[in-house]
């Protein structure tokens, strides 16, 4: 392969990039070796590329930033202003206020707040003060009720397995008026039900009592009795 | 922003060698930016290689704008251009030396022609690849490799006659 000046100067970027062939970059070397017109040429722009390179990129005035910035967004204060509305646009903050919004609107309900016909007298510190007051005191009456209502029912319910478990109570409770059953004796009537209905007319005396003193139970406990 | 300002202002440094302009440029390069950002489209290049066109567009509208407002060029009337950012790491002469020659590079870059000043400082300022620069210039590859062949060539030629040989 044979270069000629002119194909010289065309291929040069190629040769300074190292675009050229081997065969190609071969045949370059040869020539301008050579070459009293290319080799100087060669030199210069070999030179002239590294000096490009080696220049370094100037800096711009630090007031050039703020000048684009006040083109194209605005001055300074209402850039400020423009970035802490988009802080209002966070998801985070968007969540924390809607936690807020939503805590608050549970506090004024508890309260007493009337959400259909609302009155500015109904926020007034000393009136969810005192509603809030005798909200507590219902829930805590409410709750003790609840509790020691559980606590009767679990007596009851003890009884009842007392008696299941120790025949001799069971006995003592059987009344006068049935008649005693002699061993091996067989009666022609059914054994299980006076049993099942001294138990029942055992627990509805019991149920008489409690009725009495808790009017609310007696409803529940009631229809619970065996037929 | 800072890092595209810095960009975009030492390629219109470069192009116009004049920090004032350059600095005018570059705000209106960004002003052009912000106002057509909603006709960026992705398929047409990068977003620093779309910035890039639209910077070489208003330097060659300025180029045209302030044609008949130039004193003919005379390499005798060259005054280089001394950077102001200078590395500690040389020794005064050297960095004297550096100086003056960033300054003579400077001043022959801008007695290039248009065409060919935007293809050498695209490919060796701003060391953008061929088909970045096809993109920028709106030209085939070609063109573009022929622009900055010619651009070496012819700017050697300058520093030549201004007097700088290669060491």
């Amino acid at each position: 392969m044979t270069w000629i000046c002119e194909e010289t100067e065309a291929r040069l970027s190629d040769y300074l990039d190292g675009l050229l062939e081997p065969a190609e970059q071969a045949a370059f070397d040869h020539h301008v070796n050579g070459c009293a017109r290319c080799a100087p040429l060669v030199a210069s722009v070999s030179h002239v590329l590294g000096s490009l390179r080696r220049l370094e990129p100037v800096e711009p005035s630090p007031q050039l930033v703020n000048s684009i910035l006040t083109a194209t967004q605005g001055p300074q204060t209402w850039r400020n202003a423009k970035r802490w509305l988009r802080g209002l646009q966070s998801p985070r903050f968007v969540y924390s206020a809607a936690s807020v919004a939503a805590t608050i609107a549970l506090l004024l309900t508890a309260t007493g707040f009337n959400w259909r016909r609302p009155k500015l007298a109904d926020l007034a510190p000393a009136t969810i003060y005192r509603n809030a007051d005798s909200w507590v005191h219902v829930v805590y009456a409410r709750s003790t009720k609840f509790v020691s209502d559980l606590r009767v029912v679990y007596e009851i319910q003890s009884r009842i397995n007392e008696t299941d478990q120790n025949p001799a109570l069971r006995e003592d409770t059987i009344p006068q008026s049935s008649p005693k059953k002699e061993p091996g004796h067989t009666e022609n009537s059914n054994p299980s039900s006076p049993k099942q209905q001294n138990r029942a007319d055992e627990f509805g005396r019991n149920l008489r009592v409690l009725a009495c003193e808790f009017p609310t139970l007696s409803g529940a406990l009631v229809d619970r009795r065996v037929p | 922003m800072r890092r595209h300002t810095r960009r975009i202002f030492n390629v219109c440094y470069r192009f116009t060698g004049n920090r004032t302009e350059a600095e005018d440029l570059t705000q209106d390069v960004f002003l052009r930016v912000y106002r057509t950002l909603a006709s960026y489209r992705s398929a047409h290049g990068g977003f620093a290689t779309w910035m890039t066109s639209v910077t070489r567009n208003l330097l060659i509208d300025h180029y045209r704008r302030t044609k008949r407002d130039r004193v003919t060029d005379s390499l005798d009337d060259a005054m280089p251009v001394v950077e102001n950012k200078e590395s500690v790491a040389r020794r005064p002469d050297e960095q004297a030396l550096v100086g003056e020659l960033s300054g003579q590079v400077q001043s022959a870059l801008t007695r290039l022609s248009p065409e060919l000043r935007e293809a050498v400082i695209l490919r060796d300022l701003q060391q953008l690849e061929y088909i970045e620069i096809q993109r920028v210039l709106a030209v085939p590859e070609g063109t573009v490799k022929s622009r900055i062949n010619r651009g070496r060539i012819e700017l050697a030629r300058i520093l030549h006659q201004m007097g700088v040989r290669p060491s």
